[in-house]
C-alpha cells in the first residue's frame, strides 16, 4: 500500500513539475518567434536573438516588452504583412527611436507583460488599455505641450480639444487650471481609476474600460447617472436627479476626436527632456465689441449650458422656467436698462438656481461665480454680446439641438 | 558496479559521513534514527496506534512540512524581489512574465501560506478533540496558540509585499485596528497622553504615518527575517516538548518510527507537494493593480483569516473588535489547558451521544460534553464570520447573498438603531448575572430551610425571571421607545416604528406586518406572547444549565470558575449581538460614544 502510494505520488509529482516546465517553456511568444524565424532564410535570421526582448525605459520607469512579438516593428526588410510581424508604419520611429521611448508611452497597455492578452490590456486590474488606431493620438500631448506645433500629425487631437472649447466643456469643467467648477475636475480624467467608476460601469456591458466609458459618457451622459425617482426611494431620503450633463448630440466622429482629448489629459509626469512646454495664446485682435463678447462667450464654455448663441434648450432638473437653463436671447428685454445688474449676476453667480418645486432638491446646475475668471475689460464685452442678441432670429433646429431624452443605447439595463 | 560499491563504502570519506550500514535490520532502524540529526526528533520507537493517520490526519506535520515548503519557496522569491515602493510591483509581474517558473513559485508560495493557516487552524482543533493539551502538555498548547498567532502574522505581513491594491487596503484594514487599539492607539479609547501618530501602535506597526517605503521594508523584514527567527525557536520548543512529553496516545504495540512514522511522514509530504503543484498550475495568485493611497476599493477586505474579525467590526467598535476580541480570544485559548479540569478525554477523539442535561437529553459530547460543545462553537462561530465576510458582503459592507451580484447603485440601506442605554444596561447586566452559580454551602442553607426542593426551585425561578427580563430588555424598547434619533420631532413615535421601514430586520418587520395587518391590538398581543415565548426559551436554557453551572462552580472553584463563564458568556454575547442586529436591527445594545464605548 505504502509501496504503491510512494511510487504512484512520486510519478504525479514528476509529471506535474515536467508539466508546469512545459507550460514555461512553451509560452505564446516562443510560438510567434518560432513562426517568424519559419519566415527567414538563414542570411537574414543572422544577428537575431530569439528569447523575450525587452526595453528598459529607466527614465519612463517602465520595461516594455512588445518586441518579442512584435518582432519585426523596427526592421521594415524583414516585416511580414500580417500582425504582428509588420514593422511601423510612418516616420515616426525615426523621430521617437525605440531605445529612447519604448512602445507603451505612446500605444498604452501593459508593456511588461509577456503574453498578448496581458500586453493590449484586456486583462482585469490593468488600467492603462491599449489606443488602438487614432486614439493613440491623444499620447502626444503628454510630451508634446503644444500640440499645435505637430497639427498635421495630430488631426483627431486637435480636434477634440475645439470640440472641447466649442461645444462649452469649460463652463463646468475645469483642465488645470482653466475652467468652471460646477462638475468634475477633468485634469487627470484620462488616468481615472476604474475603481472610481464602479457604478458607472454597472450600467454598461463590457469592455468595461476606460475608452467605452467616455464614449458613452459622451454619446449618452444621462445613460450612466440615471438618477433615483423619489417613488424608489427609502422614505425620508432625498431624490436623486439625472446627470446634468447636456445631451448635446454628438457625431461618431466627434465622440472619438473628444475621447481621444479626454485620454490625453493623464497624470503622466515624465522627465524635463522628453517634454515640450505648451505654447503661448495666440493674441487675436476683434473686429468689434461684440466679436470680442463672442469669443468669450465661447471661450468660458458660456454654449453648454445657455446653448449656441444664448439660444437655451438646455434641462435643468427642478429649475424655475420650466427646468430648462434660461436662454439669453432676452437678456436686453431684462437688463436693458440696468446693465450693472446684469453683470452682478455674472460675478456673482446664482447659486443655487431658483427651484421650481421647493420640495424637490436643488437645480444640479447653476450659475458660477465668474468675478475671478473673467477679467473686466471682457465683461464688458460679453454683455455688449449678450445685448445684442435679441436682434438674432429665434432658434432654428440646427443651431440649437434639442435636450430631450434621446434614444437610449441598446446595452442600457 | 557492486565492487565499485563496496569500495566506495569502505572509504575514509563514506564512512566519515555515514556512521552505520542501511541494511534493514533492528539495529539499522534505531541507528537512521539516533544517528541522523534531522529524523533525532523522532523517538525511536512508537505506539502503533499513535500513528494511525486517523488519530492525527498528520496535522502537525503537515503544518510544519508546509512552513518549510514556504521557507524554501520564500528563499527563491527573495532573489527576485526588492521591498520598495517603485520596484515591488514590478518585479511581482516579472515573475510571472518574465522568470523561469517564477509564476508558478509565487503561487506555490501563497497557496502554502494560505493552505499552512488552514492545517495550523485544524491541528489545533484536532489537539483540542483528542485532548492532547492536558497534563503534562498544558505549556505545549500555549506555545501552540503563539505558534498559531505568528503563523497569522506571518501571512499578513506577506501580504503587503506584492505592492498591489489588494495587499495595500488589506494592510489598511489591520493597520487601522492597531490605531484603534486603547491606550497605545491614535484612535482608540482611554489613549495615554504622550501618544500622538507619531508613535502610535499604527506608526509602530507600518513605520510611519501612512503606508508607504517604511512600510514596506518593515514589512519585508519582518516577514522573511524576524516573524520566521522566532517562530523557528517556538517551533524547536513545540516539537521538543512533544517529543519529551512523548505522543497523547500511548495504546498498542511499540512499533519502530523507521520506516513506519518516518515513511508516513514522507508520503504525506509528497501528497501535500502533489495537491500544491496541482493548484499552483490550475490557479494563478491573485495580483490587482498597482497599490494607490488615493483610490479605494469599495469593498476593502482584510486576508481572509482576518475576515472574521473584520465582520466583527459591523457589530463593535474597532477597538473592541480589532483589540479587545482578538486578544479575548488568544488569551482564552491559552487559558483553556489550565482552566480545563477534566482529566477524561486524552488520547481519544470526542464523540457524541445522547446525554441528560438538566431535565432534557441533548445530543452531545459524550466525555466533555461543554469543553467541546464550547471550543466547537467557538471554531464554527469564527469560519461562519469568515464566510460572511468572504461570500455576504458587497460595496458598502452591504449584505449580499452569494448568488446576489453585487451593485454600487443598491439603494436599500438596513435601518440601525441603538438600544437606549438604560435598557442596555438592563440586558447586560441580567446577562452577565445569568453566569452567576449557586454555591454547595447556600445550596445547602436552601435545602435545610425549605426543603430539598427549594435549591432547584429557586434556581429555576432565578433563571425564567432573567430570561424575562432579557427578553423584555430587548423587546420593550424596541415596541416603546422614541426613536433616538428624531427624539424632539418624533418622527417615528416608537424605535420599533422606525425599524420598520427596513426590509432587512427581519423579525422587526415580523412583527411590524402583524401590528400593521392584524391591527394593533393583536399585533401587540402576538409581539408580547413572542417576547413570553422568548424569555421563557432563555428561562428554560438558563434551568438546563443551572445544575451543571453549580457543579462547575464546586469543581473549579472561584478564580477558574469565573474566567470560565466570563469568557463563555462573551463569546455567547457576540453570537447574541451578531443576532441582534442581523434580526433585530439594532445597532449598539449600549453605547457612549464619548469614550468610544459601543457594543
Amino acid at each position: 500500500m505504502k509501496r504503491v502510494l510512494f511510487t504512484v505520488l512520486t510519478g504525479a509529482l514528476t509529471a506535474l513539475f515536467v508539466l508546469a516546465l512545459a507550460k514555461d517553456t512553451n509560452r505564446e511568444w516562443t510560438r510567434y518567434q518560432r513562426k517568424f524565424l519559419g519566415t527567414l532564410d538563414r542570411a537574414e535570421r543572422r544577428g537575431l536573438r530569439g528569447g523575450i526582448q525587452q526595453i528598459l525605459l529607466d527614465d519612463l520607469n517602465r520595461v516594455d516588452r512588445c518586441t518579442t512579438c512584435h518582432v519585426a516593428v523596427d526592421k521594415p526588410q524583414l516585416a511580414l504583412a500580417e500582425e504582428p510581424f509588420k514593422a511601423h508604419p510612418g516616420k515616426l520611429l525615426d523621430w521617437h527611436p525605440p531605445e529612447t521611448f519604448g512602445c507603451t508611452v505612446c500605444h498604452g497597455g501593459q508593456g511588461i507583460a509577456s503574453e498578448a492578452k496581458a500586453a493590449h490590456g484586456d486583462v482585469p486590474h490593468w488600467e492603462e488599455p491599449l489606443l488602438r488606431g487614432p486614439l493613440v493620438q491623444a499620447s502626444c500631448r503628454s510630451c508634446h505641450g503644444n500640440v499645435e506645433a505637430i497639427a498635421e500629425h495630430v488631426p483627431l487631437l486637435i480636434k477634440g480639444m475645439t470640440l472641447f472649447e466649442e461645444k462649452g466643456c469649460y463652463g463646468c469643467h475645469a483642465v488645470k487650471d482653466f475652467g468652471q467648477t460646477v462638475s468634475q475636475d477633468l485634469t487627470e480624467v484620462g488616468s481615472k481609476s476604474y475603481l472610481l467608476l464602479e457604478a458607472d460601469f454597472e450600467m454598461m456591458r463590457p469592455p468595461h474600460d476606460r475608452i467605452h466609458w467616455l464614449k458613452r459618457k459622451l454619446a449618452h451622459p444621462r445613460t450612466l447617472n440615471p438618477g433615483v425617482p423619489q417613488d424608489r426611494l427609502p422614505e425620508g431620503e432625498e431624490e436623486v436627479f439625472p446627470s446634468a450633463m447636456p445631451h448635446v448630440g454628438l457625431a461618431e466622429d466627434e465622440i472619438e476626436a473628444l475621447t481621444t482629448y479626454l485620454l490625453s489629459l493623464t497624470d503622466a509626469d515624465y522627465p524635463a527632456s522628453y517634454v515640450t512646454p505648451p505654447g503661448p495664446r495666440p493674441a487675436v485682435a476683434y473686429a468689434s465689441p461684440i466679436e470680442h463678447g463672442r469669443a468669450v462667450f465661447e471661450r468660458y464654455g458660456c454654449t453648454a449650458c445657455h446653448g449656441p448663441g444664448g439660444s437655451g434648450g438646455r434641462m435643468n432638473f427642478n429649475a424655475g422656467l420650466g427646468q430648462e437653463v434660461p436662454p439669453l436671447l432676452y437678456v436686453k428685454a431684462y437688463y436693458g436698462n440696468n446693465v450693472e445688474a446684469l453683470k452682478t449676476v455674472i460675478r456673482e453667480g446664482r447659486q443655487p438656481a431658483p427651484r421650481q418645486d421647493v420640495t424637490r432638491p436643488n437645480p444640479p446646475l447653476y450659475m458660477p461665480a465668474w468675478k475671478d475668471r473673467i477679467s473686466e475689460e471682457d465683461l464688458d464685452a460679453l454683455v455688449a454680446y449678450l445685448l445684442s442678441l435679441h436682434d438674432r432670429v429665434a432658434p432654428s433646429a440646427e443651431s440649437a439641438p434639442a435636450d430631450v431624452a434621446s434614444a437610449p443605447p441598446a446595452d442600457v439595463p | 558496479m557492486t565492487s565499485v560499491k563496496q569500495y566506495v563504502k569502505k572509504t575514509k570519506v563514506w564512512k566519515s559521513i555515514f556512521r552505520h550500514d542501511f541494511a534493514d535490520s533492528p539495529r539499522t532502524r534505531l541507528q537512521r534514527i539516533f544517528g541522523n540529526v534531522f529524523l533525532h526528533l523522532h523517538p525511536v520507537r512508537i505506539a502503533k496506534d499513535a500513528i494511525r493517520v486517523t488519530y492525527t490526519w498528520g496535522l502537525g506535520g503537515i503544518s510544519f512540512y508546509l512552513f518549510l515548503v514556504l521557507t524554501v519557496t520564500g528563499i527563491l522569491l527573495m532573489f527576485y524581489y526588492r521591498p520598495a515602493s517603485a520596484l515591488a510591483y514590478r518585479d511581482i509581474k516579472d515573475l510571472s512574465f518574465a522568470v523561469t517558473l517564477g509564476g508558478f513559485l509565487r503561487n506555490m508560495h501563497r497557496w502554502a501560506a494560505h493552505l499552512m493557516v488552514v492545517t495550523v487552524i485544524f491541528h489545533m482543533v484536532r489537539v483540542f478533540l483528542t485532548g492532547a493539551y492536558k497534563p503534562p502538555r498544558e505549556y505545549n498548547w500555549v506555545v501552540g496558540v503563539l505558534l498559531l498567532v505568528m503563523t497569522l502574522f506571518l501571512s499578513y505581513t506577506g501580504y503587503l509585499l506584492p505592492w498591489d491594491q489588494l495587499a495595500l487596503w488589506a494592510v489598511t484594514v489591520g493597520a487601522q485596528m492597531a490605531a484603534n487599539s486603547p491606550l497605545l492607539g491614535n484612535e482608540g479609547p482611554f489613549m495615554l497622553p504622550f501618544i500622538s501618530t507619531q508613535n502610535d501602535a499604527r506608526f509602530v506597526l507600518v513605520g510611519g504615518t501612512v503606508i508607504n517605503d517604511a512600510t514596506l521594508i518593515r514589512f519585508y523584514v519582518l516577514h522573511c527575517i524576524a516573524v520566521p527567527f522566532l517562530f523557528t525557536i517556538f517551533l524547536a520548543v513545540h516539537l521538543w516538548r512533544v517529543r519529551k512529553d512523548s505522543f497523547s496516545l500511548q495504546t498498542g504495540e511499540k512499533v519502530d518510527v523507521w520506516p513506519h512514522l518516518v515513511s508516513r511522514e514522507f508520503v504525506a509530504a509528497l501528497l501535500v507537494t502533489v495537491i500544491l503543484f496541482v493548484w499552483s498550475i490550475v490557479m494563478e495568485a491573485p495580483l490587482e493593480a498597482e497599490a494607490n493611497l488615493n483610490v479605494t476599493p469599495n469593498p476593502s477586505k482584510a486576508p481572509w483569516y482576518f475576515l472574521g474579525l473584520q465582520e466583527l467590526l459591523v457589530y463593535f467598535d474597532p477597538w473592541i473588535a480589532g483589540v479587545v476580541l482578538p486578544t479575548l480570544i488568544i488569551v482564552g485559548l491559552m487559558a483553556i489547558p489550565y482552566v480545563d479540569t477534566n482529566p477524561k478525554g486524552v488520547g481519544v477523539w470526542a464523540r457524541m451521544g445522547w446525554q441528560r442535561v438538566g431535565p432534557t437529553r441533548l445530543w452531545v459530547p459524550t466525555e466533555r460534553p461543554f469543553a467541546v460543545s464550547v471550543f466547537m462553537l467557538g471554531v464554527i462561530m469564527w469560519f461562519v464570520l469568515i464566510f460572511i465576510g468572504t461570500y455576504d458582503r458587497g460595496p458598502n459592507w452591504e449584505w449580499y447573498w452569494p448568488w446576489e451580484p453585487w451593485s454600487y447603485r443598491r439603494l436599500t440601506k438596513m435601518t440601525l438603531k441603538n438600544l437606549p442605554n438604560l435598557w442596555g444596561l438592563v440586558l447586560l447586566g441580567a446577562y452577565f448575572l445569568s453566569g452567576t452559580p449557586v454555591p454547595k454551602p447556600v445550596r445547602d442553607q436552601m435545602a435545610a430551610r425549605g426543603g430539598p426542593k427549594a435549591p432547584g426551585l429557586a434556581s429555576a425561578a432565578l433563571h425564567v425571571g432573567l430570561g424575562l427580563v432579557i427578553a423584555a430588555a430587548i423587546f420593550i424598547p424596541l415596541l416603546t421607545a422614541p426613536d433616538p434619533d428624531y427624539p424632539a420631532r418624533s418622527r417615528y413615535p416608537t424605535l420599533f416604528e422606525s425599524l420598520g421601514r427596513s426590509v432587512n430586520a427581519p423579525m422587526v418587520s415580523l412583527l411590524y406586518g402583524w401590528v400593521k395587518h392584524v391591527g394593533p391590538a393583536a399585533g401587540y398581543a402576538m409581539s408580547g406572547l413572542v417576547v413570553l415565548a422568548f424569555g421563557g426559551a432563555l428561562g428554560a436554557l438558563g434551568i438546563a444549565f443551572g445544575k451543571f453551572k453549580d457543579r462547575l462552580y464546586d469543581e473549579l472553584g472561584l478564580i477558574k470558575y469565573s474566567v470560565v463563564m466570563a469568557l463563555f458568556l462573551m463569546m455567547m454575547g457576540v453570537l447574541g449581538k451578531i443576532m441582534l442586529r442581523l434580526l433585530f436591527g439594532v445597532k449598539y445594545v449600549f453605547s457612549l460614544p464619548q469614550f468610544n464605548f459601543n457594543i
